[in-house]
C-alpha cells in the first residue's frame, strides 16, 4: 500500500470521530504549548537579564574577595582583604589596575527626606578607569582628586521615581548616614556631603560595576567613616579579557593570598546566571512535558477505544491482503496526525499564551527583579522562540504521540484475521 | 484442467473456552480452474471453517492445503497476506468499511495491493456498473440495501483479479428476490469471466446453482453432487 494511501486511510478514521480525535489532540496541544511557552518566556528572561548584566559588566575583570566567592556564598575564615591590598595585586603580571571597594548600608538624607541606599566607597579615577562606559556623569563632573565631602549619587537616588521629582540633585548638600552595628551601644554615624555629580542611568545589575541606586564616596572617607582598612571585594583590571590572561591572573591572585581569597570573572558570573537558568529551564520544560505525557496516555487510551471498535475493520483489511505491518503504520499514522496537528496547534498557541503572560508582566512599565541594591529600571522580556525550542517541541509532540501509539498499533497489526472478522 | 485448491487430510481443531472443537476432521478436496463448487452442510458442520481456510485467513491443524500448488502451511504472516490478495473473500454480512462509498469499497483491495488513485478508481467504476451499480457509487453502505451492499462485496471481492472467489452464505442476509439476482450475478461471472467459484451455503436450493456440491457434517465431506 503506498505511503499517501496509508496517511489517507488514517486520515478517514480519525475523520469519523471528530470530537474524539479533537479532544485527545487538545491534550497534545495544552502539552506542546506549556513547553513552549514557559521556555520561550524563560528564554526571554535570561536574554533580558544576560543583556542588563552584560551592559553593567566589564568582561575584562576580576573580582577578587573572601572566602566562597561570588555566587556560592562566602565562608569565615577569620582572613579579610584590605584596602593596600592592591599593592600586590597592581604588582602581578597582566594586571592593570585594582580597586579595594568598602561598601555599607545606610542612608542618605537630603532637606526632610532620608533613602536607604548602599554607600559605595571607591578610589573615583580608578573606578572610572575600569567602569569607563557606566560610571559617567550626567549632570557635574566626578573629580579625580575628590575632596572627602565629596559625594557621586546614581541616577535613581537623584530621581527615584523616575518622573523629574528629584530627590537631590548637583550641588545638594546631603546628609550620609551609617549604623555602626559593630560598636558597642550601636552608634550612629554621620557627615556631610556635597553631591559633585550625578551619574547616567546605567540599568540592569552589576557586580562591583556603578548602579544606579548607590552612592559613591572617595575611599579615603570610607575608611574613616567606617572605621576600617578592610574591604569586601577588589576588582581586578586585566590587560585583555581573554580567558588564558583571565585563568591565569586569576591564578596567580589566588596564590598571592595563600588560597583564601576567591577570584572571579566576570565572565565566569555570567556563565553561572545562565547555567541556573538552564537548569531552572529545564526543570520547567519538565513539569510541562508531564502534561505532554498525560497527553500521550491519552493518546494511547483513545487508540486502545479505536482498536477495540475497529477490530472487525481490521480483520476485514487483513482478508483483503493487507499486510500486518501496514495495519500498523495505519494506527500509527492516526497518531501521527493527531502529534502533528497538536504539535503545531500547541506551538502556536504558547507563543500567543507567552506574549499575553509578558504582556500582563510587563504592564505597568516593567517587571522588578532583584533586590535594592541591584535594582534599576526594570526588565522588559520579550518571549524568544529559538529554533532549537521550535523544532524540539514539534518533534518531541510527535515522538510522544508515536511512542504511546506503538503499543495499541502493534496490538491491532497482531490481530489474526478470523477472530477479528468474527468480532462484534 | 489445473487444480486450483486441493485438500488433503484436513483438521482444524480450535478451543471453545477450555474445550477443544474439532471443526474439520479429515477433509479432501479438489477444486479445478473455472470450476463452480458448492458446499452445503448445516451449520456447525465446519464448512465455514473450511472456506477461512482456503481464503489464507486460519490455519490448518494438521494435514496439507495447496492453493496452486503451494502448502500453505509453510508460508509466513507477509506471504499469507500476499496470498490473500489473490483471492476474493465474499461474506455472509458483507464487511463493507460504513465509512467509504460503494466505490471507495471497491477501490480499497486495489488500494491494498498498491494501485495508482486514478487506475483504482476507473476499476472500480467499471466493477460497479458490471454490478449493476452504476448510480450508486457515491452512496455509503447504510444507504444502500442488502442486495445492493452484498455487489458492492463482490464487486469488491474480484477487483483485483483474483484466482478465485470464495463465498459465505452470500445470500444469507438478503430477502429471496435480491437473493436470485445475486445468484445471477455470481453465475455470470463465473460463466462468463470464468472466475472460480467456491460458494458455502445451508440452502439446498442455492447450492443446486452450482455445478458441483459437497455435503459437508460433522466436519467431514459426506457426499459428492454433481448438479
Amino acid at each position: 500500500m503506498k505511503a499517501k494511501d496509508i496517511f489517507s486511510y488514517a486520515f478517514s478514521a480519525i475523520k469519523l470521530r471528530k470530537l474524539r480525535a479533537g479532544l485527545t489532540t487538545l491534550g497534545v496541544v495544552i502539552g506542546i504549548a506549556a513547553i513552549v511557552a514557559l521556555l520561550s518566556i524563560t528564554q526571554g528572561l535570561q536574554v533580558a537579564i544576560a543583556g542588563q548584566l552584560q551592559k553593567g559588566f566589564a568582561t575584562d575583570t576580576l573580582i577578587v574577595s573572601t572566602g566562597g566567592g561570588l555566587g556560592a556564598g562566602g565562608t569565615d575564615s577569620g582572613f579579610n582583604l584590605m584596602v593596600n591590598d592592591t599593592k600586590t595585586i597592581d604588582a602581578i603580571e597582566n594586571v592593570t589596575t585594582s580597586l579595594a571597594i568598602i561598601q555599607r548600608v545606610g542612608y542618605i538624607k537630603s532637606g526632610e527626606q532620608t533613602r536607604r541606599v548602599t554607600i559605595v566607597g571607591i578610589d573615583y579615577a580608578t573606578y572610572k578607569e575600569i567602569y569607563g562606559s557606566t560610571f559617567i556623569a550626567e549632570t557635574g563632573e566626578i573629580p579625580l582628586n575628590p575632596e572627602n565631602t565629596t559625594v557621586v549619587v546614581g541616577k535613581r537616588v537623584s530621581d527615584p521615581w523616575n518622573n523629574g521629582t528629584l530627590f537631590c540633585s548637583l550641588g545638594d548638600s546631603v546628609e550620609i548616614l551609617w549604623t555602626n552595628t559593630t560598636a558597642r551601644p550601636l552608634r550612629n554615624e554621620t557627615y556631610t556631603g556635597e553631591i559633585a555629580a550625578v551619574l547616567q542611568e546605567v540599568g540592569g545589575f552589576t557586580i562591583g560595576g556603578p548602579s544606579d541606586s548607590n552612592i559613591y564616596i572617595p575611599i579615603s572617607q570610607a575608611q574613616s567613616f567606617f572605621g576600617t582598612e578592610k574591604c569586601e571585594i577588589i576588582i581586578v583590571k586585566l590587560k585583555n579579557d581573554d580567558k588564558t590572561t583571565i585563568d591565569s591572573t586569576a591564578k596567580v591572585i589566588k596564590e598571592a593570598f595563600s588560597g583564601q581569597v576567591s577570584v572571579t570573572s566576570s565572565t565566569a558570573v555570567l556563565n553561572i546566571i545562565s547555567s541556573v537558568f538552564s537548569t531552572i529551564e529545564l526543570f520547567l520544560a519538565g513539569i510541562a512535558a508531564i502534561s505532554l505525557l498525560v497527553a500521550g496516555i491519552g493518546i494511547m487510551n483513545i487508540m486502545i477505544v479505536s482498536l477495540m471498535e475497529r477490530t472487525r475493520e481490521i480483520g476485514i483489511l487483513k482478508a483483503l491482503g493487507m499486510k500486518s505491518r501496514t495495519v500498523l503504520l495505519i494506527f500509527l499514522g492516526e497518531a501521527v496526525i493527531i502529534g502533528f496537528l497538536g504539535a503545531v496547534i500547541g506551538v502556536g498557541a504558547g507563543w500567543t499564551l507567552a506574549q499575553v503572560v509578558v504582556r500582563a508582566l510587563n504592564f505597568g512599565g516593567g517587571t522588578r527583579f532583584g533586590n535594592q541594591a541591584a535594582m534599576s529600571n526594570g526588565l522588559t522580556i520579550n518571549p524568544v522562540l529559538t529554533p532549537t525550542v521550535f523544532v524540539g517541541a514539534m518533534a518531541f509532540g510527535l515522538m510522544v504521540s508515536i511512542v504511546f501509539a506503538l503499543y495499541p498499533a502493534w496490538r491491532a497489526s497482531k490481530l489474526k484475521p478470523v477472530e477479528a472478522l468474527r468480532y462484534e | 484442467m489445473a487444480t486450483i485448491v486441493e485438500a488433503v487430510e484436513l483438521k482444524k481443531t480450535y478451543m471453545l473456552g477450555k474445550v477443544p472443537v474439532e471443526a474439520l476432521r479429515g477433509v479432501n478436496l479438489k477444486v479445478e480452474e473455472g470450476e463452480f463448487l458448492s458446499i452445503l452442510g448445516p451449520s456447525g458442520s465446519g464448512k465455514s471453517t473450511l472456506l477461512n481456510l482456503i481464503g489464507a485467513l486460519d490455519k490448518p491443524t494438521s494435514g496439507k492445503l495447496l492453493i496452486e500448488n503451494v502448502d500453505i502451511s509453510t508460508l509466513n504472516d507477509g506471504e499469507l497476506a500476499d496470498l490473500r490478495r489473490k483471492i476474493g473473500f465474499v461474506f455472509q454480512f458483507f464487511n463493507l468499511i460504513p465509512r467509504f462509498t460503494a466505490r471507495q469499497n471497491v477501490e480499497l483491495p486495489m488500494a491494498i495491493a498498491g494501485l495508482n488513485r486514478s487506475e483504482r478508481r476507473k476499476r472500480a467504476e467499471e466493477l460497479l456498473e458490471t454490478v449493476g451499480l452504476k448510480g450508486r457509487m457515491n452512496h455509503k453502505p447504510a444507504e444502500l440495501s442488502g442486495g445492493e451492499q452484498q455487489r458492492v462485496a463482490i464487486a469488491r471481492a474480484v477487483a483485483n483479479n483474483p484466482r478465485f472467489l470464495l463465498m459465505d452464505e452470500p445470500t444469507g442476509n438478503i430477502d429471496s428476490k435480491n437473493a436470485y439476482e445475486i445468484i445471477q450475478l455470481i453465475k455470470m461471472l463465473n460463466q462468463e469471466k470464468g472466475v472460480t467459484t467456491i460458494m458455502v451455503t445451508h440452502d439446498q436450493r442455492l447450492a443446486a446453482e452450482a455445478k458441483r456440491t459437497l455435503h459437508m457434517l460433522d466436519g467431514q465431506i459426506v457426499e459428492e453432487v454433481m448438479n
